[in-house]
């Protein structure tokens, strides 16, 4: 009953914390100053369509390295933790099989139009991957006794990930700085080859974050 | 030079491939591991050998070809460089201390602790608040992920409270940042200032805040983290409490310029109430590694405390303040938590098996003198320039909080420590493995805390070798330590000589005076050890750590210069009082007694104004004001150290429980260091007499203290603790003499600690001599060792004439004196309670030789010899200063009355033998002829006329045909006083004693009702987190 | 829009009362993640200006007056990076629970406080 009352305290104090900012609450009527130059600069520095993409990607790619970073360490404190066993017997209807087998290979190639095209659309590395461990997902449902192949996961995991670090240090080398996405020629704005290194490294992150999500499924499912 | 982003790639790199690597083998990937850790120190450190001593800028790197804002940057500059350096020196010593873990574990332990690294790497030198957020999460996920390294019940369900609270902080942290972002269009830390926002803006900042604040873990809303320090495996638990806490200060750091002040000050006093209340509950703590997790968390409340209040000072004292605090904790806690892991105790009560480890019990001590925040380690110099800002802006709530707080702490730092010098341990324990992996961390920690200390010693404060002294002493005896005792005796005492000689001559001679008590009679008791047999491991550097700082007490030019002698003279005394065998109790209640009083000093020096001068304390002193609070609290703490009425309860055990050749240092000598701290006082104080007259009450404190120790001395059956309490009435007497403030009292002060120390060594020597032959210290078990131990016995003979004042020895005119310079100054009635108190005395001295040397003779002490040579000598180099200066009182008198000339108008007057004040004359030579005509003229008369005399057995006392089953009980010599006891009814209880222990039960009683606030359950500790941030909010007003 | 922002104060209480007062562990979770959600679509909200397309700079879009036909795509790319993450803990924490519940075979927080004080 206490406790009751402290979290209805608790959480009418957070409420009158958030309050005012709701009530004062306005929207900003321009861009910041610094969205204006990233929106200038997507276009005329790296010559990508998305905005949002150049921003995660080349200016503000520390963080998506850090972040591809973070996927990576719950896949590996998932696998530190749990130690997959073998699943039990089950066995889904064959429709089932055979139609997600099927959808499955539509769901990759979508997964990895998505990740391919995110400076173009509204889409990127991390959707694709979410996309491509879906399929995957899809897979393990329909056949609890899969057996993904560990070693190729890992190798796409640990490569693509070296790789993307691989590419940013290209830019050190180059003395243009780390992370920088003009490594590569920046193409002819809006086709699938322009934005510089952007859709190369949204291809390294689609793969690893593929990869994992695959790999943290994989573990959990084994129960 | 490698660009320090390196450190970010290469961990990364190796981070993903490591998986692959391991394909090819466990060797493979553990050589790049430790590669990269390796490299990332060699980086850093590099780097800040270039910012230090080359002074290049800081550096500032941009990422993705454009600056910042636009992109995000890293600064590396002198605070970054030094946080890294440490981080991932720890951070690479963990992992070796982990080495045997590594070879085993799943290789996903590797690269989660390879990335833990970068991850403080880029959260320390990263600008932009939203990639500060990654960091930090990086740094959570794979902390989350490794408490589980060690894979039990109690290490998962910490691990998962930790990770409901670390997300829980982490949505306020996210939701701060992208505030921040709404108010100011900016999220780098070099882009925003405090003016971007407006009022209503402020509480993005104070979202940013709280989360990080939660993150230091504040009272109460921490619950979470003492689960994780108590069940996580040691190293990674080191790894928590140390890097990941550097980096997360370091976070709290960047973002504090940002802060309001008032937000600032509010933060300060929640780290203020953190470490008081850590403190309060882990003095209910038996788990070793929850203790070590409430004193971790304090000590961070602590650190944010320092930087809270010292923000806006110098950056030089900052960094000594803040730096301070964060090095001595941060390496003490480390070294300690890796300890535990060696260990393998839980309970504290095991620890005793350090006892048999003698390497390990020195690394032990290095690193809790250290945390305890003693000279000479860093978190002293920290707290001393700390405490004095503090009291300087009159923050007296704070300064108390902290120094009770760290009261607390020392509480349950040494009670372990005691434990672990002489707790019991189980017969078939077994000997603690070695693993070089897991102690060169520890060793190499130690050793780095001391160099700091040395350096912070001769750099920021310019001391010169002497002050450094007792610690060369100690470290110096260390390495001599194969060579036989006697040689180290002899050493010591050569050693003694040569700085006693260095000292000299002095600017005052105030300073001469003590310098003979203090250096001239320890270096006579030092013959006394010279009876040593085995190697005595370590005695003789603790004990000239003692001696050296009683001189650098008597040269100290500063307050700081003081205050440091008297901590060296408080740690070293505490380690020889722990020698004996049974001093577990007494030593801690010396160690909780002496700090107690030390703080009260340090905040006094503190309050005091400066010194305009150059010259010694003693003498610039006088020239100084000081207020009347700093007067109070300097008498408190001196009437501490010479065991006062009321603080006095730590004395008689400490110089009962001492080896008995330690006790006349420690009774004789150590006492008048807190005689001198008064007189110091004293001489500000009456060229400056305060307002109000402190000086009145410390006269009534010594009158009483005289009478109760005479009376306390009285029903001792234990020679030595009738010592003690006798040197306690004696040092009451002295006491009283300085608040007299006279020509004649100051005389007679100095006149009686000159004939004290005397005395006093020479009994405690002598009972040291029985106590060797006849291995007990109980007075009743004794009897008629007079036949047997005769050049003892007439040491205590002319000792107890020489106390109680009787004609002719010097005690007489002590007394004289005494009573003179009272009944001068008007204070009759005290000057009768002093009167009374000396016929008290006569009963625990009759006591004493009676019961020991007169009687007859037990039958198990048929055989015993006299007292070892060694404690014969100084015996009688006493008494021949005695016999001296009884028969020829000018010796002493005369210079005394040069002395105390300077600081009073001289009241006596000296002609020829005969000594003339305002109140009568005395003339010791003639008094001393006339008691040796009286004494021997009866003498001759009983030997010629009374030889017949008739001898009883002692025990022929037979009940109805049973003999009791202890004769001696039945004997005078027990209980001898016991109808005097009576007489003192209701006064006769141990009153003191009894308030000082439920002091003792009131604070583990609130200790332990505080802590059932962390019920163990993960919900709760999330309520904490919540409410903490609503009441923050509540009391910010914003 | 500001129906967005209250959604998501709304979503991040309802979040922390659940993490409050839910016994099972994966309730615990799952409010959890409710309130990182909530928190995801105040950082949207913020980002919002009134009457502005998504920062997709194609065809449809003037280039040239592209800042003034946009909303802010920081908060957009900030929000990406803090979903990855709160998927990364929500997915530790799950494992977490799978080997609490394989040594003690319960899922209410209540039986997991043997450490405290």
């Amino acid at each position: 009953m206490i406790k009751k009352i402290f979290v209805a305290l608790a959480i009418f104090g957070l409420f009158s914390i958030f309050l005012p900012i709701m009530i004062n609450f306005d929207f900003h009527q321009n861009l910041s100053e610094l969205s204006t130059q990233y929106v200038k600069g997507s276009v005329e520095d790296l010559n990508s369509q998305n905005v949002v993409t150049s921003v995660i990607v080349t200016y503000r790619g520390l963080d998506t390295l850090g972040e591809v970073t973070v996927l990576f360490l719950a896949t590996a404190g998932i696998g530190f933790l749990l130690k997959k066993r073998k699943g039990k017997k089950r066995v889904a209807s064959e429709l089932l099989q055979t139609s997600s087998s099927f959808l499955s290979v539509v769901i990759i190639m979508f997964g990895i139009f998505i990740f391919s095209h995110g400076h173009l659309t509204p889409g990127g590395g991390f959707q694709g991957g979410v996309m491509i461990a879906s399929a995957f997902l899809l897979l393990m449902l329909s056949d609890v006794n899969l057996e993904l192949n560990h070693t190729i996961l890992q190798f796409i995991e640990s490569l693509s990930g070296a790789f993307y670090v691989v590419v940013g240090l290209i830019g050190l080398v180059l003395t243009i700085g780390f992370l920088n996405s003009k490594i590569i020629p920046l193409g002819e704005y809006g086709n699938l080859f322009s934005a510089g290194a952007i859709p190369l490294i949204y291809s390294f992150v689609g793969l690893k974050v593929g990869s994992e999500l695959t790999n943290i499924l994989d573990a959990m499912g084994g129960d | 030079m490698v660009n320090p982003i390196f450190i970010l790639i290469l961990s990364l790199a190796a981070g993903f491939l490591l998986s692959i690597f391991e394909k090819g083998g466990r060797k493979l990937s553990l050589t790049v591991f430790y590669g990269v850790l390796s490299f990332n120190v060699f980086v850093i450190a590099e780097w800040f050998y270039r910012i230090v001593f080359l002074s290049e800028p800081a550096l500032i790197i941009n990422t993705a070809g454009f600056t910042a804002p636009l992109s995000i940057n890293l600064r590396l500059g002198l605070q970054e460089s030094f946080v890294l350096l440490f981080t991932n020196f720890t951070g690479l010593m963990a992992a070796i201390y982990l080495f045997r873990k590594f070879i085993k574990s799943h290789i996903s332990s590797l690269i989660l602790y390879l990335i833990l690294i970068m991850g403080i790497n880029g959260l320390v030198m990263t600008r932009d608040l939203f990639n500060m957020f990654v960091f930090m999460e990086i740094v959570s996920i794979s902390t989350y992920a490794l408490t589980i390294l060690t894979k039990t019940r109690d290490s998962l369900t910490a691990g998962f409270k930790y990770m409901i609270a670390g997300g829980t902080a982490s949505i306020f942290f996210l939701l701060g940042v992208v505030f921040v972002y709404y108010f100011t269009g900016n999220l780098n830390l070099d882009f925003i200032t405090q003016s971007d926002f407006s009022h209503f803006g402020l509480i993005s900042l104070f979202l940013l805040a709280m989360a990080v604040f939660i993150e230091l873990k504040p009272f109460p809303a921490n619950g979470w983290a003492l689960d994780v320090y108590q069940s996580v495996n040691s190293g990674i638990t080191s790894v928590i409490a140390v890097v990941n806490s550097a980096g997360i200060f370091f976070v709290f750091y960047k973002i504090s310029p940002l802060l309001p002040v008032h937000l600032l000050h509010i933060l300060g006093i929640a780290g203020v109430i953190t470490f008081f209340f850590s403190n309060l509950m882990g003095l209910k703590q038996t788990n070793a590694k929850r203790l070590l997790g409430y004193s971790s968390i304090g000590q961070i409340g602590l650190l944010v405390a320092s930087l809270s209040f010292t923000i806006h000072y110098q950056t030089s004292l900052i960094y000594l303040i803040v730096g301070g605090f964060f090095v001595n904790h941060l390496i003490a806690k480390a070294g300690l938590f890796w300890l535990t892991g060696i260990v393998e105790k839980e309970n504290l009560k095991d620890w005793g098996v350090l006892k048999n480890n003698k390497s390990l019990l020195i690394l032990f001590g290095v690193l809790l003198f250290a945390l305890s925040g003693l000279p000479p380690f860093p978190g002293f110099w920290a707290k001393w320039e700390f405490i004095k800002i503090l009291t300087q802006t009159k923050m007296f709530w704070v300064v108390g909080t902290i120094l009770l707080g760290s009261l607390f702490e020392i509480i349950f730092l040494f009670r372990w420590f005691t434990i672990a010098v002489k707790g019991d341990i189980d017969s078939n324990e077994k000997e603690i493995p070695f693993e070089f992996s897991k102690l060169f961390p520890i060793a190499l920690f130690s050793g780095i805390i001391l160099l700091i200390s040395v350096a912070i010693m001769k750099s920021y404060y310019d001391f010169t070798l002497i002050q450094l002294l007792p610690i060369i002493a100690v470290l110096g005896v260390y390495l001599l330590d194969f060579i036989p005792s006697k040689i180290k005796g002899f050493l010591s005492l050569i050693v003694v000589g040569i700085y006693g000689y260095y000292l000299y001559p002095f600017e005052s001679n105030l300073q001469l005076f003590f310098g003979i008590i203090f250096i001239v009679g320890s270096a006579i008791n030092i013959i006394g050890t010279l009876n040593r047999k085995n190697l005595s491991q370590g005695f003789y550097g603790f004990l000239l750590m003692m001696i050296f700082s009683f001189g650098n007490l008597i040269i100290a030019k500063t307050y700081l210069e003081f205050f440091l002698a008297w901590e060296f003279m408080t740690i070293s005394s505490f380690v020889l009082i722990l020698r004996g065998n049974k001093a577990q109790m007494a030593s801690l209640m010396y160690m909780i007694f002496s700090t107690a009083g030390a703080y009260l000093m340090m905040v006094g020096f503190s309050y005091a104004p400066a010194l305009n001068s150059n010259s010694v304390l003693i003498n610039s002193i006088a020239n100084v004001q000081l207020p009347v609070l700093s007067i109070i609290l300097l008498a408190i703490g001196f009437m501490i150290k010479s065991g006062s009425f009321g603080v006095h309860i730590w004395l008689p055990e400490a110089h009962a429980e001492a080896e008995s050749d330690v006790s006349p240092f420690i009774s004789a000598i150590l006492l008048k260091a807190g005689v001198f701290g008064l007189l110091m006082i004293g001489i500000s104080y009456i060229k400056n007499t305060p307002s109000f007259d402190v000086f009145y009450f410390v006269g009534w404190f010594g009158v009483i203290t005289a009478l109760v120790g005479a009376f306390l001395a009285s029903f001792q059956e234990d020679a030595k603790r009738l010592l003690a309490y006798s040197s306690m009435s004696q040092v009451g007497y002295i006491v009283a003499s300085i608040a007299i403030l006279s020509h004649l009292g100051w005389l007679s002060a100095m006149y009686l600690s000159f004939n004290h120390m005397m005395f006093k060594s020479a009994l405690f020597i002598a009972i040291a001599g029985v106590y060797y032959r006849t291995h007990t210290r109980t007075m009743y078990e004794m009897g008629g060792l007079i036949k047997k131990m005769p050049l003892s016995y007439i040491t205590v003979l002319i000792s107890i004439i020489a106390v109680s004042g009787v004609p002719p020895l010097s005690g007489f005119g002590a007394k004289w004196l005494i009573y003179s310079s009272f009944i001068e100054k008007g204070w009759y009635f005290q000057a009768g309670v002093l009167f009374f108190s000396s016929g008290v005395s006569f009963l625990y001295l009759y006591r004493l030789i009676h019961t020991i040397f007169l009687g007859q003779l037990k039958y198990e002490h048929q055989d015993i010899k006299e007292a070892p040579i060694w404690f014969i000598i100084p015996q009688y180099i006493f008494m021949a200063g005695i016999m001296a200066i009884s028969m020829n009182p000018n010796l002493i008198i005369q210079p005394l009355n040069s002395i105390v000339g300077h600081y009073f108008q001289s009241a006596i007057l000296i002609d020829g033998y005969n000594i003339t004040s305002s109140l009568g004359n005395w003339n010791g030579n003639l008094v001393m002829m006339v008691t040796m005509g009286v004494f021997i003229v009866p003498l001759l008369f009983l030997k010629l006329y009374n030889g017949k005399t008739q001898k009883v057995e002692q025990f022929n006392i037979v009940y109805a045909a049973e003999r009791p089953e202890s004769p001696q009980t039945t004997h005078i010599a027990h209980n001898m006083y016991a109808h005097y006891r009576k007489a003192l009814g209701g006064w006769g209880k141990p009153r003191i004693w009894n308030f000082w222990h439920e002091a003792t039960e009131w604070s583990h009683s609130f200790g332990d009702f505080f802590r059932h606030i962390y019920t163990g359950n993960g919900q709760t500790y999330i309520l904490h987190i919540i409410l903490y941030i609503v009441v923050i909010y509540i009391i910010l007003g914003v | 829009m500001i129906f967005a922002l209250i959604l998501g104060f709304a979503l991040l209480l309802i979040g922390i009362y659940g993490m409050l007062s839910q016994r099972n562990l994966i309730k615990i979770v799952i409010s959890f993640s409710i309130a990182d959600t909530g928190t995801h679509i105040i950082i949207v909200a913020i980002g919002y200006l009134r009457g502005r397309t998504a920062p997709i700079l194609d065809k449809a879009i003037d280039i040239a007056n592209a800042t003034h036909k946009v909303v802010d795509p920081i908060p957009s790319a900030l929000v990406l990076t803090a979903i990855v993450i709160g998927l990364a803990v929500t997915a530790l924490m799950l494992s977490f629970i799978i080997e609490l519940y394989k040594k003690k075979k319960s899922l209410s927080i209540d039986d997991y406080q043997e450490l405290k004080w």
